[in-house]
């Protein structure tokens, strides 16, 4: 078995190609030379249209032409009856995002995707191009570049951001011999370069110059870019096939072909090779001026992947590869390398030979790496059965290996295991390991459930362990399109039963959906199955749903969410409306009311009154009259409190609507008669030192200022207590110092308070001897003992401190005054007499 | 610039929290190229020296720091980033400069990254003031910010009265994300327990959370490195804020302002030359080793402490001047001790200073005040000394503190006396006040007594003001206050007795209590090793409480080491402060 597999592989130089059959076609009666063709990459679907620049016979078709789309493996996906205007279709080529561009000759640009549906976006290349009609096309996996009839060169360079742009005016009179695309990621500059062959040299045009490349290689008649951009394959006029870099600089090979006729087709097999189709042959030449031919009757398009060229002809898939290291160690005729032992040691132990042990034994030293390759050949192979023989030779070795890395292993049996999966015909996606690799399994899963594999996709990403979220979403979607006949609840079971197999999915993304497919119930009802706040209100809110979007917000708890709500339904909703979505709600409520007293007093007062509370219309008002405190540098002397005091006096009369708020609706009329008095004062006094002031400082200012009779104004009209007025005075008294005036005050009457607040008055000022007058009459001795110990009179506290029996006092007075030892004697001995008599 | 917390000794990886609030801030600072000027909210200046030192900044290219103020920024750098909390007075402030920069047509990129995210109202301000096209916007998601090995801290100033008094809950919000975020590294939380309103909606929020998120981030698949959350509503002790703290720390906090993990002190006072007159910054957390060891001590033991520790270092010294064949290990040994004594200055300068406060009469004659009121036996005395001290008008915040007090121990003040000390205070202070004494009426500080009073159920049950306390050898939590026990900590304890839902006094206190177990999660390993609580105080912890949880902490059967998280570091006055709503004073 091992030889006829090398048996079947070609030498170029001093490697091998192969070439195997993926799939025979399951098309019928499909002509690719009648035909334009459009191929995607990584195993991608076929496009087909008949060819209108060629003399066909039709045959048992219609006179109109179709679209047709197909898998790799000849799978019709859809049929679309080709009707679009715009001229005739020049060029049609698959983006990465695997759908069809149909380049037309007024410029347009029609997207299909595989099912055949025309993309609501419509690309242009603009006037200009549209006036002088495109001539020909290049079409890469982002973006494109035409070349119009008048020889100007525009290009959508990205077509995730499809501007049409100018490239520079190359100035020529004829149509160049051939052009070729270096696409931007290939270039040093970042933006994209286009080179045309033109006479015997090649231009290099960008979006703002062209440049002489100044080669005499040519005329050029083909031009192809090596998938890594680094090499250019040209074939010019006398037949010879050269490679060059892209920059011209270094010519890497040269092989003369017999043809002057330049091939229909020029392609890159991998970086090494190079494949040239003439009609009914196709030709591999390799680095070194080594070739092959492969003859064909029948017509075939190439395919180029990123590690060889698929070849499509009318009845196969083919893919022609350069044969991987690992099989080629295996299965090298003569091979002696120790993969090849120890496939050969797994066929010795089917035959349960002895043999088997023996080539172990051979290569243990490099058993491990046996296994590597056993393992990565299987990898390599599209057919079943070798892949698990493969497999077995690694399992095999791996037992007699002791540090082998097992999750190797699994992980080619699952990365087959998807592969094989995908490559079924059904499927029809040949997906070698490399390109599977390049591609990521979440972008194979993403095309997948763009064709409507949601189910394999699903098992895939299961298999893989990769998120299901984008499969279920997605296949979400295409059911509420697809269902528009079935009622919501059932829809909705259906719909239900499958996302919640994804814990945390967003079945706000789905409800989204909903709701744009008119469907608004069901979006409602898919809302309450998410658990994300952040996801519902907003689309709620989108939804015209505000008062609900409002609620769940609350409920959410997310403080930054109830505001966008609130936002929403103040500038969505009348003002009574507004109010009343509001006012039920004591969190949107009270944020509301955070903002408004910032931002929105006139709202926030309406709101108030509008609910029937007079009380918090007030607080507004209040609010108000004191910015006008504010300005208070600028008052000269006697302002006129007007506008003030009538803004006082309305919150007055508001809070007086409620029982509950008569404290404050009092407390606000004394402020105003407390400002108005104080107006008057200032008057009098033309100073402006009593506005703002509280009632009791005012009463001290009056005393103070010797004003006695307005102090006892105040203290009438405000009813103010004895004991306040009494403080107040005596504080007021001993700050001005009017110590006759405080002794005589407190001989008016016993005064409410005691004598102490005299005493400490006295003491505050420093006037030691005034205070002397009260301390005797105080009748507590503790208190006593306090006051002398605060004016340093040791002897006279310790005294006072043995009469009250507080021995605490004692011997904090100690503490106090404890740097004077004699003092400190004194203390000990008053409290040794203390105890003593407490004893006793 | 201080040296950063030491945050190696914590129960968890704190470290790793900090660590990664540097790598975040660093990321928003990259994210701009080029060199940039940073344009800082001052709040935020404080925080974030807990969490990077300044070379930081210039490791990003910040070529300059500014504040975000009413000035415009004197810089031509063409790059600003302006790192705020989300605040519509800051948005106004940052409209202006750019609206400046555009009339002096000056061509510069803005980029604004809010602490700890982006909000809606923000966003509409800089729409409305028509600035936002011009900015970057991002986040700097900085939830927690370690303050020490057992201390976090969200440093949002106003969550009590926002809560309770504006019913906006945004920091609720934000410390349902803050645990979540620590759930994210170091596992889902199994058991929770909660006291008060603010605590269930919290709870609420997290399950929330949680739900919305049902793929666990690898990090909680493992075994949960914290075993208990433990949440408590500070509305249902405000008790404990409105008293005098008596702990060393506590009493640092009061006189002296702690303000992120620092003081700033009067050279004077810590014994620097006469004329210098920049005031000195203090760091105060646990990697100053002598601090570690005084802060949680009641103060009347303090300077006992220094003194014996004074003692022990003279009598080091003079063994070694006196004694001739030392060994070199015992020289090397002293002078190793000798290390400590900036510590032993540092903290003998600051205990100094603090005495000349506690022993004036007025701080002794408060302190009993106080004392009565939280006996809550006599309240004609108490009625008089709260009346006394508007009456003198004393600080409008210190009379505030007894007038809560008084308040809260007797559920509410008889209706004549409510309206009697709400129009002393506004005849003392001002009527501008009419406002301040709405908020405490609505967050249920100073009420209308409309039930019957259980304070002193409250109090025997909870054994708030025990018989036996001492101050020097403490056996109990009281040492804290002198003689009463944190009602806070008192919960705490019943939390973890396992008695929670079935007290009967738990029900006495305001607001729901809840437990809840996570199903899914597997029990703490084994019985030999410590567990951890989180203790979170919504609405603010005070130093005095954290100190009581330590000293459970290091209880004999105490198998629980405390993390306390918070909204906010409190006092008394700080928190008040938060409630005083004078509009003759805004903008």
């Amino acid at each position: 078995m091992a030889i006829s597999i090398a048996a079947e592989w070609n030498e170029l130089y001093n490697r091998f190609y192969r070439k195997q059959e993926i799939y025979t076609m399951c098309w019928k009666n499909v002509d690719l030379s009648r035909h334009k063709v459009a191929c995607a990459r990584f195993g991608g679907p076929i496009a087909i249209i008949r060819d209108e620049s060629k003399m066909v016979q039709l045959r048992a078709e219609s006179a109109r032409a179709k679209l047709l789309i197909f898998s790799s493996s000849g799978k019709l996906l859809s049929s679309v009856a080709w009707d679009r205007p715009g001229g005739r279709l020049i060029s049609m080529g698959w983006t990465d995002e695997e759908s069809l561009l149909c380049v037309m000759h007024d410029g347009t640009v029609f997207q299909y995707n595989y099912r055949g549906e025309l993309s609501t976006s419509q690309l242009s290349l603009g006037q200009e191009c549209w006036d002088q009609g495109v001539a020909d096309c290049v079409i890469w996996g982002t973006g494109l570049v035409v070349l119009t009839e008048k020889n100007q060169l525009f290009s959508i360079p990205d077509l995730e951001n499809p501007q049409a742009i100018k490239l520079a005016d190359p100035h020529l009179e004829e149509p160049p011999h051939c052009f070729a695309v270096i696409e931007p990621q290939y270039t040093l500059s970042g933006s994209l370069e286009v080179l045309i062959a033109v006479g015997s040299t090649v231009l290099m045009v960008d979006a703002d110059s062209v440049q002489d490349q100044t080669v005499s290689i040519g005329p050029l008649q083909k031009m192809t870019l090596s998938p890594n951009g680094n090499f250019l394959a040209c074939f010019s006029h006398d037949g010879r096939l050269l490679v060059v870099t892209t920059d011209f600089s270094k010519t890497l090979s040269e092989f003369t072909t017999e043809s002057a006729l330049p091939p229909e087709q020029l392609v890159w097999c991998g970086v090494d090779s190079v494949l040239l189709y003439w009609e009914e042959m196709l030709l591999m030449v390799g680095p070194y001026g080594d070739f092959v031919k492969y003859p064909y009757d029948e017509p075939v398009v190439l395919i180029p992947e990123c590690d060889g060229v698929r070849v499509l002809s009318n009845m196969y898939m083919e893919f022609l590869q350069r044969v991987p290291d690992s099989t080629v160690s295996i299965f090298k005729i003569g091979s002696t390398s120790p993969a090849a032992m120890l496939y050969d040691a797994l066929d010795h132990f089917d035959k349960r030979s002895a043999k088997a042990d023996e080539n172990i034994r051979l290569i243990h030293d490099s058993l491990a790496d046996a296994v590597e390759d056993c393992i990565d050949a299987a990898g390599q192979e599209y057919d079943i059965a070798q892949q698990r023989t493969l497999l077995r030779a690694a399992a095999y070795g791996r037992a007699f290996c002791r540090k082998f890395h097992r999750d190797r292993f699994q992980d080619m049996c699952r990365t087959l295991r998807v592969l094989n999966a995908v490559r079924q015909f059904e499927i029809g996606i040949p997906l070698s390991i490399q390109q599977f690799k390049e591609l990521t399994a979440p972008v194979l899963i993403a095309r997948l459930v763009n064709s409507h594999r949601h189910l394999l996709a699903l098992r895939i990403s299961e298999y893989l362990d990769l998120s299901k979220e984008v499969v279920l979403l997605h296949w979400s979607c295409e059911k509420i399109k697809a269902a528009s006949d079935v009622p919501d609840p059932a829809l909705l079971d259906v719909l239900v039963e499958k996302l919640k197999l994804c814990p945390g999915i967003s079945y706000a993304t789905v409800a989204a959906d909903a709701h744009q497919n008119g469907r608004q119930k069901l979006a409602a009802l898919l809302l309450d199955y998410e658990p994300r706040a952040s996801e519902q209100v907003p689309l709620l809110t989108s939804m015209g749903e505000e008062e609900r979007a409002l609620v769940k917000a609350i409920e959410s708890g997310d403080t930054d969410l109830v505001y966008f709500s609130i936002f929403h339904n103040w500038r969505q909703q009348t003002v009574t409306e507004f109010f009343r979505i509001i006012q039920g709600k004591p969190l949107a409520r009270d944020l509301f009311i955070s903002y408004a007293r910032q931002n929105e007093p006139e709202v926030l007062k309406k709101f108030y009154m509008s609910i029937g509370q007079p009380q918090g219309a007030a607080e507004v008002l209040l609010r108000e009259s004191w910015g006008y405190s504010q300005n208070l540098e600028q008052r000269s002397g006697s302002a006129l409190q007007g506008p003030r005091l009538k803004l006082i006096e309305q919150a007055s009369e508001l809070y007086a609507h409620t029982k509950e708020h008569t404290f404050e609706s009092k407390a606000t009329e004394e402020q105003a008669k407390l400002l108005k008095l104080q107006q008057e004062l200032e008057i009098a006094t033309g100073q402006p030192i009593f506005v703002d002031s509280s009632v009791s400082d005012t009463i001290r200012t009056c005393i103070s200022l010797g004003n006695h009779r307005t102090a006892q104004r105040i203290r009438v009209e405000f009813k103010v207590p004895d004991k306040r007025f009494y403080w107040l005075k005596v504080f007021a008294l001993a700050t001005a110092k009017q110590w006759d005036a405080l002794e005589k005050f407190s001989k008016e009457k016993k005064p409410p308070i005691g004598f102490k607040p005299f005493v400490e008055a006295c003491i505050e000022e420093g006037a030691t001897e005034e205070a002397l007058k009260y301390v005797i009459k105080l009748s507590d001795p503790h208190e006593r003992a306090e006051a002398y110990a605060r004016m340093g009179m040791v002897k006279e506290a310790a005294e006072a401190a043995s009469q009250a029996k507080d021995s605490e006092l004692l011997g904090r007075l100690k503490s106090t005054f404890g740097q004077n030892t004699a003092a400190g004697a004194l203390f000990d001995t008053l409290r040794d007499r203390l105890s003593l008599t407490g004893g006793g | 610039m201080a040296q950063l917390p030491n945050l190696d000794n914590a129960p968890i990886n704190i470290s790793a929290l900090r660590e990664r609030a540097q790598k975040d801030l660093g990321a928003i600072l990259d994210s701009m190229r080029g060199k940039k000027v940073l344009v800082l909210d001052p709040q935020l200046s404080g925080p974030l020296a807990l969490i990077a030192q300044t070379s930081l900044l210039k490791e990003h290219a910040v070529e300059n720091l500014f504040y975000v103020s009413a000035d415009p920024v004197q810089s031509e750098c063409k790059n600003v980033v302006y790192l705020v909390r989300p605040q519509m007075a800051l948005m106004r402030q940052i409209a202006a400069h750019i609206q400046q920069d555009n009339q002096r047509q000056l061509q510069k990129n803005y980029a604004v990254f809010f602490m700890p995210r982006r909000t809606i109202v923000c966003e509409k301000v800089l729409e409305e003031e028509g600035v936002l096209a011009n900015i970057t916007i991002g986040e700097y998601p900085l939830y927690f910010i370690p303050f020490d090995e057992d201390v976090l801290s969200l440093e949002l100033d106003n969550s009590l009265k926002e809560c309770k008094v504006d019913g906006d809950t945004s920091s609720l919000w934000y410390l349902a994300r803050a645990i979540t975020k620590l759930q994210e590294m170091y596992g889902v939380i199994p058991h929770i327990q909660g006291k008060g309103k603010a605590a269930a909606q919290v709870s609420d929020i997290l399950s929330r959370m949680q739900r919305e998120q049902p793929r666990p981030p690898p990090a909680s698949a493992r075994l949960p490195e914290i075993d208990s959350l433990i949440l408590i509503d500070r509305q249902v002790d405000i008790v404990t804020p409105m008293c005098s703290q008596l702990t060393y720390e506590g009493l640092i906090d009061e006189f002296l302002q702690i303000n992120n993990g620092a003081v700033e002190l009067d050279p004077i006072i810590m014994g620097a030359q006469q004329g210098t007159t920049k005031k000195v910054k203090v760091p105060l957390n646990s990697s100053d080793k002598l601090y570690r060891e005084l802060r949680d001590l009641n103060f009347g033991v303090v300077g006992q402490v220094l003194r014996q520790k004074a003692t022990s270092m003279k009598q080091d010294y003079s063994d070694v001047t006196n004694t001739q064949n030392q060994s070199l290990s015992d020289v090397k040994e002293f002078v190793k001790k000798l290390n400590a004594l900036p510590e032993m200055t540092r903290h003998t300068n600051i205990a100094q200073h603090l005495s000349t406060f506690t022993t004036k009469p007025s701080f002794l004659s408060r302190l009993s005040v106080e004392q009565t009121l939280v006996e809550g036996q006599s309240y004609d005395v108490s009625y008089e000394c709260v009346e006394e001290v508007i009456q003198r008008q004393e600080p409008l915040i210190s009379v505030l503190r007894l007038l809560i007090l008084l308040s809260i121990t007797n559920n509410g003040l008889p209706k004549k006396h409510f309206d009697y000390f709400r129009r002393e205070v506004l005849h003392s202070y001002g009527f501008e006040h009419l406002f301040t004494l709405n908020n405490l009426e609505k967050s249920g500080l100073l009420t209308k007594q409309e039930m019957k009073n259980n304070w002193q159920l409250i109090k025997k049950g909870l054994k708030l003001v025990p018989e036996e306390s001492s101050d020097v050898n403490p056996t109990d939590i009281s040492y804290v206050f002198s003689g009463y026990a944190p009602l806070s900590i008192r919960l705490v304890q019943c939390a973890l007795q396992n008695d929670w839902r079935q007290s009967e006094l738990l029900r006495l206190l305001p607001g729901p209590t809840f437990e809840r177990f996570d199903k899914n999660q597997v029990g703490p390993a084994g019985d030999s090793s410590r567990l951890v609580a989180l203790v979170i105080f919504i609405g603010g912890v005070t130093f005095a409480e954290i100190s009581a949880l330590r000293f459970l902490s290091a209880q004999e059967g105490m198998k629980y080491d405390f993390i306390v998280a918070t909204t906010k570091l409190i006092n008394g006055q700080n928190l008040l402060k938060t409630f005083i709503d004078d509009p003759s004073a805004v903008h």
